[in-house]
Parts: structure tokens; C-alpha cells; sequence
């Protein structure tokens, strides 16, 4: 059984507690203890100026050209904050129950209430350096409801929460470049952890321009690299985004929890074809006006506006009349991979519904013309005025659906469909992040402590600055004080050099292989197994097919790859086919905990474990765990659990009717 | 930052060559009301004994000396701008946008400045010159109490030669274009760009100093030559 | 929307590291869909490159969504490409037509050299937000976040001017490669907003000069770098960039 070193006390004095209780590190020894941060996203980024800023001497490192081209700044609607500042009786302990809640009670009660405690810091914070948040005439901030919550705690910067608070922690750490407290690497991937008697005590790195490899020792090391959703290949992350990190510090002993928990976003542009990239997503806030149909006919190829309004089907209204189109996530993605599998989907491929914009342009332009004191206009006014009101709400997503599909989103209704979005799962980490290798920890998305089995709109950029500015200051001292006599080891150390000689030998068996097949050839094979048999919907056989459709597809990867140039130099393939072999570790990892899991719960829908009107039935009596696996070699894991308690909030299912 | 630091930033720099742009405008304004009175049938009087009292009084040719050094430090400083800009991109684009996202006048500046300042060249040692240093013929007039230098007359046979007029049209047109875009870039230089404002700057940008002046300039030796 | 296949002909940089010199090379990419986004087509051509046993062009990208600002091919002149306020990754196919020539540059500018191919080293942007692109204010400083009102109409454009994705487009399009649109983007922000008044005229000195210092050209205020910026950053922001420069020069007592 895990010990997740949960302060003991009420819940809402743990984290009080601690900070009054844990360890310091004087000015004169911060100094001389040095930090690695591996990423540099809203975790990396603001861990690695708040310990700049502490005085530890910090390495950052990022694989993008700048540490500013994270992908959390691709994160659209926005961070929640228990401030209350609308009056609208929100607080530390809503914000902690909804987060409970909404991840379907797989999440660690202490470490979510902290999250909510520190979150309106966070806001002070943003707000401090400059991040330009959407304001009220009054000058003060202004919120929105998110995701469905009956508060109003999202704060937001237009359809650009993330890019902003991410550029506001790149500042903080830019100035602590500046300063000389930490020193930037970017164009450098992590390769491997050193360890040394068992603690984390460096890094081999690879420089992706020049393809040396280095070596950077630290008395502790923090995983901040983001999540796995690129497992998939098809997913909203970006094209960089990679596992690799997370999983040289699983190889290297720290567990890794929960896999399979996979967030599907509903809302997202379908897959025009072979050749897609990557997928788009439309913020969660179209559903907050869109109505999501399909016809009821089965492959019915008429176009949208052909269809007459009674023969369509409005299934999320049908299904779940309360709360009809504003159902969480994981449901409305069920829902409409339900519908597309029965064969009512739309479009070409057949696999996207609509989301209809006609009956909100009419109430819109409606409520305009009274407004405006006008009487008797006819419809196209009306929907001329609407339009107007849709656009000030939600142009620039209307923009983007336009660009990327070429179709008019104010005229056709768009279409979606469910895409891979956020992992919840991530390293194991204990309540101070500490992975279970001592000086080894994990922040943000890497890790899989807040969000439980299903995320709630609006929590990811809270966690990731959470982390970063608030928790880990505090708890990494605590490890650090018992360090301050551990002088920096030298980098010829021989652990350092086997780190290195293995790394040297993953490149050169990779680049031996020079077989026929691309590296996205893969990765592609590698996302479709993941997104049939992993997906939306798992079940026992499919997820035992899965798992061995990755191992074969694995061993040919290792016979027929083919990586064109050198080792020695920029070689982007190169880097890839060390991401996708890593991928294809993992990938067998998530089915193995998917199978373990026979229960459904969140983004997790084992068709096993369903209600007699196909809804998710979770297994408090026999999964009320953290699932954490320990990897002793390629298809050999070992499974440890920490057991959930739950002191504050009773577990019930969750119902949508 | 210092001084001497501040101007040898490129926005400092750049203040400069607005900065003496504007002086320069203002100099074009008053010239051409002193050269209109060359169109005037009065033998030259109204325009001679202007030209008596600019190159004898002492305030003005103090100022028309410091005329010649802000068009020296005008033209070196923008000289500067343009080597260091040109240096800023060692590989050239080998297609590259042409009009679609900037205008033909504003990439122009250097061209036009640098046939401006060519003819400002040959127009000093044609007119100028000639009148401060050599020997000129002169002219007497009722009024005035001693012969004064013709130098209406000096100009008026100049101008029968259509290829000092082409020049001089030349050289209004690179005025007009130079203007056209220097202007109005010389305000926003001054972070001077403000929606209330900015039509008015563009407005007297373009008709008063990137037309009409340039125009009025240009139809002296026009009007001189077609009259002969 | 209709959609189509194209054949197309690219001529693309090549150029194999930092001290090469780097050439043209003309490829053909047969069997293009409308559908598929610029990126996506190069994707397709080097895959093809990888069957074929030689090297695929490096480029640089990353989110593909239009926000993280990686993305950087100067196609047939244009910074970006054809379409107006679009990165690279969002300009689709559809843009252009069958027989079409594409001719695609990396960025251009001494203060971004190239590395390989298409991919440039913009790391002078890092450099220069280091100068003072900042608010000095360490984690936890902060009061209460509705302490500071900010007019509305002010926050509206500083959020316009942070919108900056830092590509490097202003640059590329600019004929003097000057990165004053990028510079005021960041300065503007801080200035039009009550928390960095503390620091702005260093801000803007600092910045400036470590500008110049990285090699980018003066702006002529031709307007390049707005037309081409894909976040639309408008020039309005260079001369705030110069008042608060002129005002930090004037009144500095250091």
C-alpha cells in the first residue's frame, strides 16, 4: 500500500499545517542546491521561477525553440478560482467538492482541497504580473460559468486564458534568466534520469541542435512535462507533446498512476482524412448556446439545412433532459460516439454530429430587436442581428471553424466530434509531489493527482500554477533541508556516464534500424489501436487484443523503422522515434491498467460496467484506488494501490437525467 | 541612459531623422512662398529683393547654415538607418511581397531621398552658389536704393532649358513621394498615432505635402518654360 | 465546400545546418487535398522524402492551432502565407489551386539565423524579454487581484497587444527586419496596465536596446509587420513603444 504522506487534521487545516510544520532551507544554503525543471509549461514554467526567485539554482529545460511555446498556452476558456468575487456563494470548499465530484471520486481528497485553497493566490498572482484578464466596466475582474458549474469562478482572457497566464509565468522566468537564477535550456530533451543511491540527482539531455548529449546534476529533479494524450496521434495536443519525460522517470522507478484516464473532449473538429495532424478543438463554451443533433434518419446524406426540424434528433436533450446540451465531458462524448456508431453520423466521414447555431441566432436576434425598441421586423433582420450577437460571443472560434473546414459556421451547422483532449493519469505522486523516487517529483498535467477519473473545464491551468507557484516552493524544501550537505556532484560520476552510455545506446540501436517504414507510420498504427480499443469505450476483449496489437506492433517498430540523417545534428525524426517508442510502452501500460479498471468512472467507460440505460457505473467497493504501476521491463508491471479515503465527500453516482 | 546613448539607439536615431524631416517641412513651406514670387510679371522686383534681404540678413543665413547641416545630418543619419537595416538581412527573400503589405512610397524612402538630395546638390551650385559667390548681373528698381542681384533673371534662363526643368520635375516628384510616406511617418515616430487625430496628419501628409507643394514647386520651371 | 486534390511544385530552402549555405531544392507534392492545412502537406512530402531515402525538411512546429507561435515559413513572399491574421499551421490547401508553384523560405533576418531548413532561431525574442518584458513581482508579493481596477477599455488593449504569439512574422515581413512590433507588443502591455508602471521606462530602454543589440533593423513605419501579423497586432502599439521610450529617455536620471 502507497503512503501518500497526507498531513493528519481536519482537511481544511492539512495544508496550513504543513507549511507551518515542514522543514526550510536557509538563504545562504538555497544557493548552493540546484534544481532541474524538466518543461516549461504553467507548471514548469512557474515552478521554476518561484525557486529562481528563492534563490536555488535552477536549470530549466523545454524542447520548443522558447519556453514560452508550451502548450498549455493553447488552453481557450479559462481557470477557476474560488473568490467569490460575484456573490454567488462560491468557496474553498465548493471549489473542492465540484473538483471531488467531477472526477467521479478517483481523486485524492487533501491534495484537491489544497488546489482549492490556493487558487484565488493564483489569481492575485496573474493579476500581479501583468496578465490581462477580461474586466467589467467597473475595472474589476469579470467571470464566467464554465463547464457547467452553478458558479460563476472562471476567470478568463478572451478564448486565450492559457497563452496569457502562460506568458505571464515565462515573464517571471525570463526575469529570473535575467537575473542569473536560472539558467534556460530550450532545444533540449530530457533522455534519462540519473540516479544516485537511489535519489534523483540529474539528467542526460540532449541538445536537438547540435544532438550532443549532456550531462546536468541536481539535487532534485521536476517532471513537468505535460500529459500523454499524444498516445493517440490524433489528439488536441501539440504535435511536440510526448511522455518521454514521465516515462524515463517510470523506467527509472517512479510509479505511474492511473493510465488510463483519458479525457475526450466532445467538442472538436472532425478528421477530414488521412493526412490529419492534429485535431482542433471549439471551446466547451459553444455548448453553452449550441444544440447538438444528428438526423433520425440512419445515413441520412441530406444537408443540414434540407433536414426538416422534426426529423431530427436532439439526443443530449432526449437523454438527459436536466442538463441537455451543458451534460460534463465524458458523457457528451459517449453520447456521440453512441449516435455516429449507430450510424446517424454526419458529414463525409460520417463520424461528427451538429452543433446548431440556428435556434440561438434567432433567440439572440430577437432579444436584439427588443432591445433596440424594434417592432415588426422580419426574420432576416432578426437573424442579421443575431448573427451579430454570436459573433461578438464566439467569433474567433467561428473564424477558426471556417479556416480550417472552409465552411461558414454562421449559415451550416458545424460539426464535431469527440477528440483526445487531457490525461488525468500521470506519475504518482505523493501529497508533496514527490514521486516515489526521493528527489525525483512531478508537476501538473505529468502527474495524476487532482482531477480523479474526469477533469472539470477550467482546473487544468489551476493545477499547473497550483504546483508551480504555490505547493512545490513549500514542499521541496522539506526535502532539500536534509541536501544542504550534499555537495554538487561532479557529472563524471560513473552513474552519470552509465545514464549516458544508455541513452548513447537507445540512439544508436534507433538509428541501426534503417528499416522501410516512417516513424508517423507508427504512430499512426499506434493511435488507431489506442483510439478503437482504449478510446471512449473499452472493453475486456478489445483491450486484450489491444495489448497485443501494441507489443507486435512494437517489435516492428524496432525491426522496420527508418530514420533518415544523423544522430549528430537537428534531426526532428530522430526525436520523434524516440517519443513514439516510449509511446509504445505506455500505450500497453494504459490498456493493462484499462483492463485492471473494470469499472467505469469519468472519461474511464468500461462497457462491462454500465446501468441498464448505458450509463457509467462506477465500483466504489472494489476501485475506490489509485492505480499505480511499477515497471520492472517492457510488458511487466506491477500494480500498487492507494486507497482513496473519503472524509468530506460521500461518493454517490453522478446523474445528468 | 545617457545622452549620447540614447540618440544611438535606432529609435533615437530615428527621432532624429523625424525630427529634422519636420524641420526640412517647415523650410520647404517657407521656400516656396519666397519662390511662388518668381511667376510674378514684375521684372523680378518682389522676388529679387527677397532674395536681397534672405541672403543678406543675419538671422536668416545663420539659419539657412543650419538648414544645410540638418539636411547633412538628415541624410547621414538616414543613411546610417538604411545600412544597418539593409545589414539586418544578409539572405534577401528570393520572392518577395511587393505592394501587398506595405506601400510602394514607404519602402521608397532611401531613393527618393537620395535623388532629393542630388537635386538639392545641383541646385545649390546652380542658384545658390552663384548668388553668394560669383559675379552676377544686376538689376535696379524703383524703391530700391542700390542695383541688386538679378537672380530672377539668372533663373529664368536656366529654366529655358527643358533639361533643367525635367530635372527639377524629377526632383519634385521624389520630394512628393519622400513626403508622402515622411510625413506622416515622422508622427508616428513621435508616437503621434491616434484615431482623432490621424486623418487630419494623413490628410496634410498627403495634399499639402505630398501634392501640392511638390506640384506648386514644379510648375515654376514649367510656367518659366512654357512661357518663353 | 468543394473540396479538390492539387499537384503542386515547391520550391523549398535546404540548407543542412547553420554553417551551410543552403540552396533551393523543387519538389513535387502530387495528390494534395483542399482539406489538408500547410503543414499537413508538408507532412505528405516528407513522408514521401523518407520512402524515397533522403532527408525530410526540417520545420518548425508545434501546437498547430494557430497559438504557440512555432511556426514559421515565409510562403511566395508572404510571411505566413497568403491569408491575413493566420499562422502557418491554419493556412489551408484550398488557398491554393492545381499547377500551383509554391516557393517557401525560412524567416529571414541576421538576428534569426537559420538552423536547418526552414527552422530559424529566434531565441534574440528570449533575449529581449529578459531586457524587461516583466513585472517584478516574486510569487506571493501579490494582494488582493481586485485591488488593482484597470479601465476596461485599457485591459481590452493590453489583451490585444498580449495576444503576441511571438512568431517572428513582424520580422520576416519587415523590410529592415525590425522587431518593433514585437517590442511594443510586450511594452505596450505593461504600460497600459497600473502593475508595470513601476518599471516603465527601463522597461522600455532596456528593451529597446537589447533590440538593437540582437542586429534587428530601425522600423520605417511601413506597415509589413502589421499586415502580416497572424494575432493582428496593430502599429499603434510602435508609437506607444516610442512615447514611452521618448519619455523614458527624457526624464531617466541614470
Amino acid at each position: 500500500m502507497l503512503n501518500a504522506k497526507i498531513p493528519a487534521g481536519p482537511l481544511n487545516t492539512k495544508w496550513e499545517n504543513y507549511k507551518g510544520h515542514c522543514k526550510l532551507v536557509n538563504p545562504a544554503n538555497k544557493r548552493n542546491l540546484e534544481i532541474i525543471v524538466i518543461g516549461t509549461g504553467l507548471a514548469g514554467a512557474s515552478a521554476a521561477a518561484s525557486l529562481g526567485e528563492l534563490g536555488y539554482k535552477v536549470k530549466a529545460f523545454c524542447f520548443q525553440d522558447s519556453p514560452r511555446r508550451a502548450h498549455s498556452i493553447a488552453a481557450q476558456g479559462g481557470i477557476n478560482a474560488a473568490k467569490n468575487y460575484q456573490n454567488d456563494g462560491d468557496s474553498v470548499y465548493r471549489l473542492f467538492y465540484d473538483t471531488v465530484k467531477g472526477g467521479d471520486y478517483r481523486a485524492r481528497e487533501a491534495n484537491v482541497h489544497r488546489l482549492a485553497e490556493v487558487s484565488g493566490n493564483i489569481i492575485d498572482q496573474c493579476v500581479a504580473q501583468g496578465v490581462p484578464f477580461a474586466r467589467e466596466y467597473g475595472g474589476l475582474l469579470s467571470n464566467r460559468s464554465f463547464g457547467g458549474t452553478q458558479v460563476q469562478r472562471t476567470f478568463y482572457a478572451a478564448g486565450q486564458t492559457g497563452q496569457q497566464l502562460l506568458l505571464g509565468a515565462y515573464s517571471a522566468l525570463e526575469r529570473q534568466v535575467a537575473l542569473g537564477n536560472v539558467t534556460m535550456y530550450s532545444r533540449h530533451e530530457m533522455l534519462d534520469i540519473v540516479k544516485i543511491d537511489g535519489k534523483a540527482r540529474g539528467i542526460i539531455a540532449r541538445d536537438l541542435i547540435s544532438g550532443k548529449l549532456e550531462r546536468h546534476f541536481g539535487h532534485a529533479v521536476l517532471i513537468c512535462s505535460g500529459g500523454y494524450g499524444n498516445v493517440f496521434y490524433l489528439s488536441t495536443n501539440a504535435m511536440g507533446s510526448n511522455v518521454t519525460a514521465a516515462w524515463k522517470a517510470t523506467q527509472n522507478g517512479a510509479f505511474f498512476a492511473n493510465p488510463c484516464f483519458t479525457q475526450i473532449h466532445p467538442t472538436c473538429i472532425p478528421v477530414s482524412g488521412d493526412h490529419q495532424s492534429k485535431l482542433t478543438l471549439m471551446s466547451e463554451s459553444l455548448r453553452n448556446d449550441g444544440r447538438i443533433w444528428v438526423p433520425k434518419k440512419k445515413d441520412d446524406n441530406r444537408k443540414a439545412s434540407d433536414i426538416p426540424e422534426d426529423e431530427r434528433d436532439y439526443y443530449l436533450e432526449r437523454r438527459y433532459p436536466a442538463f441537455g446540451n451543458l451534460v460534463p465531458r465524458d458523457v457528451a462524448s459517449r453520447a456521440a460516439k453512441e449516435r455516429c456508431d449507430a450510424g446517424y453520423g454526419v458529414g463525409t466521414s460520417k463520424q461528427a454530429v451538429y452543433l446548431d447555431f440556428a435556434a440561438a441566432i434567432e433567440r439572440y436576434g430577437t432579444i436584439e430587436a427588443s432591445k433596440r425598441q424594434m417592432h415588426g421586423v422580419s426574420k432576416e433582420e432578426i437573424i442579421k442581428l443575431g448573427k451579430e450577437v454570436v459573433a461578438e460571443k464566439y467569433g474567433n472560434l467561428f473564424d477558426m471553424y471556417a479556416k480550417i473546414t472552409g465552411e461558414n459556421p454562421y449559415e451550416t451547422p458545424m460539426r464535431i466530434y469527440p477528440a483526445v483532449h487531457y490525461t488525468m493519469g500521470g506519475l504518482w505522486v505523493d501529497y508533496e509531489l514527490q514521486t516515489t523516487v526521493p528527489g525525483l517529483y512531478s508537476l501538473g498535467e505529468a502527474n495524476f493527482s487532482d482531477h480523479g477519473a474526469n477533469r472539470l473545464g477550467a482546473s487544468a491551468l489551476m493545477q499547473g500554477l497550483a504546483d508551480g507557484y504555490f505547493v512545490i516552493p513549500y514542499t521541496i524544501g522539506n526535502y532539500l533541508a536534509d541536501e544542504i550537505r550534499t555537495k554538487a556532484i561532479p557529472t563524471d560520476h560513473p552513474a552519470f556516464a552509465e545514464a549516458e552510455s544508455k541513452v548513447r545506446d537507445r540512439i544508436a540501436k534507433l538509428m541501426s534500424i534503417k528499416g522501410t517504414k516512417s516513424v508517423d507510420y507508427f504512430h499512426k498504427k499506434l493511435g488507431k489501436i489506442m483510439w478503437d480499443k482504449c478510446g471512449m469505450a473499452r472493453n475486456e476483449q478489445g483491450l486484450k487484443e489491444a495489448i497485443e496489437e501494441i507489443k507486435a506492433l512494437r517489435a516492428d517498430f524496432y525491426k522496420d523503422v527508418r530514420i533518415p540523417g544523423d544522430a549528430n545534428e537537428f534531426n526532428p525524426e530522430l526525436e520523434k522515434a524516440g517519443r513514439v517508442a516510449d509511446f509504445l510502452e505506455l500505450g500497453e501500460l494504459m490498456c493493462i491498467d484499462a483492463l485492471n479498471r473494470r469499472e467505469s468512472c469519468g472519461g474511464h467507460f468500461r462497457e462491462e460496467s454500465q446501468t441498464e440505460e448505458g450509463e457509467a457505473k462506477r465500483d466504489d467497493e472494489n476501485f475506490s484506488y489509485v492505480a499505480a504501476w511499477e515497471y520492472k521491463g517492457p510488458s511487466d508491471y506491477v500494480l500498487h494501490k492507494e486507497e482513496l479515503v473519503f472524509e468530506e465527500v460521500k461518493p454517490t453516482q453522478r446523474s445528468y437525467k | 541612459m545617457k545622452w549620447s546613448q540614447f540618440f544611438n539607439t535606432s529609435i533615437g536615431k530615428k527621432l532624429l531623422v523625424g525630427a529634422t524631416g519636420f524641420f526640412l517641412c517647415s523650410f520647404v513651406l517657407v521656400h516656396l512662398a519666397g519662390n511662388l514670387q518668381l511667376l510674378y510679371k514684375d521684372g523680378g522686383k518682389a522676388f529679387n529683393t527677397y532674395a536681397q534681404f534672405m541672403g543678406h540678413n543675419g538671422l536668416i543665413q545663420f539659419l539657412a547654415w543650419g538648414l544645410k547641416i540638418v539636411i547633412v545630418l538628415h541624410a547621414f543619419i538616414a543613411l546610417q538607418l538604411t545600412i544597418r537595416n539593409r545589414a539586418a538581412r544578409p539572405v534577401k527573400y528570393q520572392v518577395n511581397p511587393g505592394n501587398q503589405t506595405s506601400s510602394w512610397f514607404s519602402r521608397q524612402m532611401a531613393i527618393m531621398g537620395s535623388i532629393l538630395l542630388i537635386f538639392i546638390v545641383v541646385h545649390l551650385a546652380q542658384l545658390w552658389a552663384p548668388f553668394h559667390y560669383a559675379e552676377m548681373p544686376t538689376q535696379s528698381y524703383e524703391g530700391v536704393s542700390e542695383p541688386i542681384k538679378d537672380l530672377y533673371s539668372v533663373t529664368y534662363a536656366l529654366f529655358q532649358n527643358p533639361l533643367w526643368v525635367i530635372l527639377y520635375v524629377v526632383g519634385m516628384i521624389a520630394l512628393s513621394f519622400h513626403l508622402i510616406h515622411g510625413f506622416k511617418s515622422a508622427f508616428q515616430t513621435f508616437g503621434l498615432n491616434h484615431s482623432k487625430y490621424n486623418g487630419l496628419i494623413n490628410f496634410i501628409g498627403l495634399w499639402l505635402f505630398g501634392i501640392a507643394i511638390p506640384v506648386a514647386f514644379a510648375a515654376i520651371p514649367v510656367v518659366i518654360y512654357l512661357n518663353k | 465546400m468543394e473540396h479538390y486534390n492539387m499537384n503542386l511544385t515547391l520550391k523549398v530552402w535546404r540548407q543542412k545546418n547553420k554553417n551551410d549555405q543552403g540552396r533551393f531544392e523543387t519538389l513535387q507534392a502530387k495528390n494534395i487535398s483542399s482539406e489538408m492545412s500547410f503543414l499537413e502537406m508538408f507532412d505528405v512530402v516528407n513522408e514521401e522524402l523518407i520512402n524515397e531515402g533522403k532527408e525530410p525538411i526540417a520545420f518548425d512546429h508545434d501546437c498547430r492551432e494557430g497559438i504557440c507561435g512555432m511556426c514559421s515559413m515565409h510562403i511566395n513572399g508572404r510571411a505566413h502565407g497568403p491569408w491575413e491574421g493566420t499562422t502557418t499551421c491554419q493556412l489551408h490547401m484550398r488557398a491554393f489551386k492545381d499547377g500551383d508553384t509554391i516557393v517557401v523560405e525560412p524567416w529571414r533576418a541576421g538576428a534569426f539565423p537559420v538552423l536547418k531548413d526552414l527552422t530559424v532561431d529566434r531565441s534574440a525574442f528570449d533575449r529581449i524579454i529578459e531586457a524587461g518584458g516583466y513585472v517584478s513581482v516574486n510569487t506571493g508579493n501579490a494582494q488582493d487581484a481586485n485591488n488593482i481596477p484597470v479601465e476596461k477599455h485599457k485591459a481590452d488593449l493590453a489583451f490585444a497587444a498580449a495576444a503576441c504569439i511571438g512568431c517572428g512574422a513582424c520580422v520576416a515581413a519587415c523590410k529592415n527586419s525590425s522587431a518593433m512590433l514585437f517590442v511594443s507588443a510586450k511594452v505596450s502591455q505593461l504600460a497600459l496596465l497600473p502593475q508595470g508602471h513601476p518599471e516603465r521606462r527601463t522597461r522600455a530602454l532596456n528593451m529597446v536596446a537589447q533590440m538593437d543589440k540582437e542586429g534587428f533593423g530601425s522600423c520605417t513605419n511601413t506597415g509589413a509587420c502589421e499586415a502580416e501579423c497572424p494575432k493582428e497586432i496593430s502599429l499603434t502599439n510602435i508609437a506607444r513603444l516610442n512615447r514611452e521610450f521618448i519619455n523614458a529617455g527624457f526624464t531617466s536620471e541614470k
